[in-house]
């Protein structure tokens, strides 16, 4: 059975005449909290339920991804320490994954309502974003557009259009979603209790310093294999006990870099280091906090600081409300950089540069495809992107 | 005796050696070279330009020398493509390349020194943000080190600068600790306009060396900021006074207008740390300086050029006076000519301060001739 892509049907359409569009699309199932009043001609449709959620499938709210504009003349919307506030779902999508392993995401979010005015162009994003992550958004028309589209609106239809162009384009790279996150940084917890705003906000905010990182629950630490990370954070308030406390001490003893909480362990520190107390520990190190972590974007930058930005497997340039999920296939030899920009309009000139020596690149876009030349820089392999809007993936081949 | 070692003697005795006719301001000389790209060629020609000075050693043998260096702006933004080395920052090679004769003649320290409007991570890190290993840079002679100086840095407390003369705006500054722990300071700064001063060149950028976490955005108004964010606002419009207890403006009524305001504060900040050695890195650059666009039609748009040209001199207006006539501007232009067309030329109020002259008629220069690497930057 094919995976279901979801549409939720808009209220102003109260027949099946619409049921056209969707004919050689990818859509191929309605989603909704009631099934519409008509026949769907064929299309499934699924339920939601967000206690009862389809098989196979794990429901999350979401966020309509933007940069958050400013909502008052004397207040634009900022985020830490002035840089734009991102609304992004990636660290929700990715959590989930996290959770729920075998399980496809559905963002059930739907545009934003009240006085606010979606520009049709904006309904491509939710889509790309998603899809990047492994998920599929809901897909879901305010009234303006159902409406627009209802008066076979040229530019509504050109944007429905490049909708379904975004999802055949990550239909055709399916198996992309198993490929792992290439990150330097392991990020363990519970993500749950006390400590849960800490850490879901650290995923949350780490993509606005750049900083990669893969996720894993604290309960697969004992059993975790660390051979990609160059540092572990084990991000609870909590010290780490038992078979969790010796496997992330024998990651230390073999030359990783462990950030744990106050008091894991008692050892003198050699140096302080971004507002936390580093000791030797074998070949590696063991950095601890001078006090509690309590604020996740400051801790984000403290553990990019004592991780060092060396060891960012990407560097982004001209991209500073953009999200870079990188990932490698299973051999490494095959990677592929989603470019997700959440602010509207098209991008700057974009430079990528990547630890990893590639030979070959291709820029994947909305409106071409094309071959690009890896250069290197003094940093790595660079690639240059151009102006894009929405979406880009470089695929990268060693 | 040769001129060089006419040189050096005066230097050594601490005597402005005047070469011609120079009045109240100093004139010293200025060696310039064509230096087309940022490779091996670049220290040959500044041992050379160092050479033609009458050498350095004089000056920084058993020493610790600063070198302020210039990163401004954002660290992830590049202009187009090019790298902000090539285009607004002192590049890499020149910086090595300059430790690297610094610690050949005998320096005892070398510190190289930038603030940041971003954070309070350590310097090697924004190295690496902007995409350079800062290794290259800390192995070009020995005992190298980095400093972010927007911040406290490894100091534990700011370190006051008088203003020598008592200041146009400000009769003190709060600075990080290198700044007053240095023995010899270096100003290496790269060859561009500037939005709002019209030139920012080694006078300019030594406004670099006031810390973000005192005059920045981000500074508190009972006390300094513990990162550093955001511009130097208050010097720009004089929108408020520093924290308590940072010395504030002399004459909080004095115009707040920019063009006023920021060529005053560069000259009190030289004249708090003097500068004594002004490199210029002209090999890449762009013009139109900041809030420059390179897309067509742009309100004011912005050309990547390559002067091919690296400079330096023991004064740092002789210096900026050669550059900006490199540039294609009249060292001696006043507000309202180019560069200057908003704002009063700091290299006159640098003069009238008695730090260095700017008349191209008293100032030596050495190797290169000017009109032969002109560029017009406009």
């Amino acid at each position: 059975m094919p995976e279901l892509i979801p549409f939720r049907w808009p209220a102003l359409w109260t027949d099946g005449a619409k049921l056209d569009l969707l004919k050689g699309t990818p859509i191929n199932c309605i989603a909704a909290e009631a099934p519409p009043p008509f026949s769907l001609g064929g299309l499934p449709f699924v339920k939601l339920d967000k206690d009862r959620p389809p098989e196979g499938v794990t429901l999350q709210d979401g966020v309509w991804p933007r940069v958050l504009a400013a909502t008052r003349k004397d207040a634009a919307g900022g985020g830490a320490t002035g840089s734009a506030w991102v609304d992004s779902n990636a660290s929700l999508v990715r959590l989930a994954k996290l959770r729920d392993p075998g399980k496809i995401v559905w963002l059930t979010y739907t545009p934003p309502d009240g006085k606010e005015v979606v520009p049709l162009d904006s309904f491509v994003k939710p889509i790309t974003e998603a899809e990047a992550f492994g998920a599929h958004w809901i897909i879901a028309l305010d009234t303006f557009f159902a409406g627009q589209i209802d008066k076979r609106d040229e530019k509504a239809l050109g944007q429905w259009q490049r909708m379904m162009a975004a999802l055949r384009l990550t239909a055709a790279r399916r198996e992309q979603r198993a490929w792992e996150p290439v990150a330097s940084l392991a990020v363990a917890s519970t993500f749950e209790g006390d400590d849960k705003l800490l850490s879901e906000e650290f995923l949350n905010l780490a993509p606005r310093r750049h900083l990669a990182y893969r996720a894993l629950r604290a309960a697969d630490i004992a059993t975790a294999s660390f051979t990609r990370q160059k540092a572990v954070l084990y991000l609870e308030n909590t010290p780490p006990q038992g078979a969790v406390l010796a496997r992330l001490l024998e990651f230390a003893q073999a030359g990783g870099l462990l950030i744990v909480p106050l008091g894991t362990v008692q050892s003198p520190p050699e140096e302080r280091r971004s507002e936390h107390t580093v000791r030797r520990a074998g070949k590696g190190r063991i950095a601890m906090p001078l006090d509690k972590w309590e604020d996740p974007f400051t801790l984000v930058d403290q553990v990019h600081v004592l991780l060092s930005h060396r060891e960012d497997p990407v560097q982004v340039w001209n991209g500073p409300d953009m999200d870079t999920y990188y990932v490698a296939g299973p051999n490494e030899g095959q990677a592929v950089a989603h470019l997700i920009p959440y602010a509207s309009g098209a991008t700057l000139p974009i430079t990528l540069s990547f630890r990893q020596t590639y030979r070959r690149a291709r820029l994947v876009t909305l409106d071409r495809q094309t071959t690009v030349q890896p250069t290197r820089g003094p940093l790595g392999t660079e690639i240059a992107v151009p102006e894009f809007t929405d979406y880009a993936a470089v695929e990268l081949e060693a | 005796m040769t001129r060089r070692e006419w040189i050096l003697g005066a230097a050594a005795a601490g005597v402005a050696p005047s070469l011609r006719a120079a009045g109240a301001a100093p004139a010293l000389p200025v060696a310039l070279a064509r230096c087309r790209a940022y490779d091996a060629t670049v220290l040959a020609n500044l041992r050379k330009i160092f050479d033609q000075l009458g050498g350095i050693g004089s000056l920084v043998a058993g020493k610790t020398v600063a070198i302020k260096i210039n990163m401004t702006g954002s660290l992830r933004a590049r202009t187009g493509y090019r790298p902000a080395w090539n285009t607004r920052w002192s590049h890499p090679v020149v910086i090595g390349a300059a430790v690297h004769l610094i610690g050949e003649a005998g320096a005892r320290r070398i510190r190289i020194l930038e603030g940041s409007t971003e954070d309070d991570h350590p310097l090697e890190e924004n190295f690496f943000i902007g995409g350079w290993d800062p290794a290259d840079l800390l192995g070009a002679a020995p005992h190298v080190e980095m400093e972010n100086t927007g911040c406290l840095g490894s100091g534990k407390e700011y370190k006051r600068l008088d203003v020598a003369g008592g200041g146009l705006i400000y009769s003190a500054f709060d600075v990080n600790h290198s700044y007053t722990e240095c023995d010899v300071m270096v100003s290496l700064a790269k060859l561009k306009e500037h939005e709002q001063t019209g030139l920012s060149l080694s006078l300019r950028n030594m406004v670099g060396i006031a810390p973000g976490a005192v005059y920045g955005d981000s500074a508190g108004y009972d006390q300094p900021a513990v990162r550093p964010y955001g511009a130097l606002t208050m010097f720009h419009t004089g929108n408020r006074q520093p924290p308590e207890g940072t010395p504030p403006e002399k004459d909080p009524k004095s115009p707040r207008e920019l063009g006023y305001r920021v060529p005053r504060i560069t000259v009190d900040l030289v004249k708090a740390r003097p500068v004594d050695l002004a490199i210029l890195d002209g090999i890449e650059t762009q013009t139109a300086g900041s809030g420059a666009s390179l897309e067509d039609g742009a309100p004011r748009h912005m050309r990547l050029i390559n002067p091919g040209i690296l400079l330096a001199g023991r004064n740092a207006v002789c210096a900026d006076a050669v550059a900006a006539a490199a540039m294609g501007f009249n060292p001696l232009a006043s507000r309202g000519t180019a560069p200057f067309e908003t704002c009063d030329s700091t290299l006159e109020l640098a003069e009238q301060a008695g730090i260095g002259a700017r008349d191209l008629q008293k100032i030596e220069v050495i190797g290169a001739r000017i009109a032969d690497v002109r560029t017009a930057f406009r």
